[in-house]
């Protein structure tokens, strides 16, 4: 069960609309960090159930950050929700143990239904 | 009416450069399905500038090139405006061989209008799938002029002096790109005028209705 949850983007309007998406009647607890190490940080001290990472971002991108949550933690799961579409973009996430990628701009609907593979994943 | 430079608001600048990104986010994957290349995209920046300032802030911009390339075209709609992508006048020919099966045959045609249709190409689809999902994000439809390409050899030459009145103030969003294989750096800058500013501001409210 999903109870905290990890937004990492270097946009605070981004990181808005992540969370404006994001159902606001299951008591989630929300987390936010605004570049890929900032993330990882942030992972490591929270232990969030799922993070949302984007992948364009300065300091450390969100494809190496997803790779060093998932080497943290090999069971994380970590959503990328990111504008760059680009297959290449999205396999080399995947590789790195993103369970999926979202693409930009989030809806209620493509954040839900993230949550809903998320919590199946949890099991 | 006068608008000032602080028309567009700090969280309006923020809003703009999130739907520039995801803009050139699609037009990037665009362009990697045409064509094999993996473009490394940048976080976009927004500037608001006096109108009379742009040429030279555009050429300081590309100073670092010493021959430039420049894929101009305009658009026309409530967001209306000018974008140029900015190059390296040597990118034409790295980027030939990527519409080419075999990189070493140019076939009949001078390799200086080879560099030049090339891009033209690129240019189309960058600048139109860029400019078509800003437009799309901000509920609106533009139409386009054919892509003028300009090689000059000097940045200061090829940049256009008077694009806007002066007096005026202009938008500009910029993303620097990289094509990953080819060893190709560029710009885009999408300019706007404060004739779309009243526009810009409604839609941006708009666009955020959704995430309220």
């Amino acid at each position: 069960m999903i109870k905290k949850i990890l937004l990492v983007d270097d946009s605070p309007i981004s990181r808005r609309m992540m969370k404006s998406c994001i159902p606001k009647d299951r008591g989630y607890e929300l987390f936010e960090a605004c570049d890929g190490l900032a993330g990882f940080e942030a992972y490591k001290e929270i232990r969030p159930d799922v993070t949302f990472m984007d992948l364009t971002m300065p300091v450390m991108d969100g494809s190496e950050a997803t790779g060093k949550i998932r080497e943290f933690n090999p069971e994380a799961v970590v959503i990328v929700c990111t504008a760059d579409i680009q297959i290449k973009s999205i396999t080399n996430a995947l590789n790195q143990g993103a369970l999926m990628v979202m693409k930009k701009p989030p809806s209620k609907e493509t954040v839900e239904d993230a949550l809903l593979k998320a919590d199946e994943h949890i099991g | 009416m006068d608008y000032c430079l602080d028309t567009i608001s700090e969280e309006e600048k923020e809003i703009l450069q999130e739907i520039m990104n995801i803009a050139f986010g699609k037009a990037a994957a665009d362009l990697a399905e045409v064509i094999n290349i993996f473009v490394v995209l940048s976080v976009p920046h927004i500037e608001i500038l006096n109108a009379q300032d742009l040429p030279e802030y555009l050429k300081s911009q590309v100073s670092a090139y010493d021959r430039v390339s420049i894929v101009e075209q305009n658009f026309w709609g409530d967001f209306k405006g000018s974008a140029f992508l900015v190059f390296q006048a040597s990118a034409g020919r790295e980027l030939i061989s990527l519409f080419s099966d075999d990189s070493e045959d140019f076939g009949s045609e001078p390799i200086d209008a080879l560099e030049k249709e090339t891009l033209m190409e690129v240019g189309n689809i960058l600048i139109g799938a860029c400019v078509g999902k800003l437009s799309e994000l901000l509920g609106d439809a533009v139409t386009y002029s054919p892509p003028r390409v300009v090689t000059e050899n000097s940045s200061n030459d090829a940049i256009p002096v008077n694009i806007f009145e002066s007096g005026s103030s202009a938008i500009v969003l910029k993303t620097v790109f990289c094509f990953n294989e080819r060893n190709v750096n560029g710009f885009l800058f999408l300019v706007t005028s404060n004739d779309s500013i009243l526009w810009l501001k409604k839609s941006l409210a708009a666009f955020m209705e959704q995430y309220e």
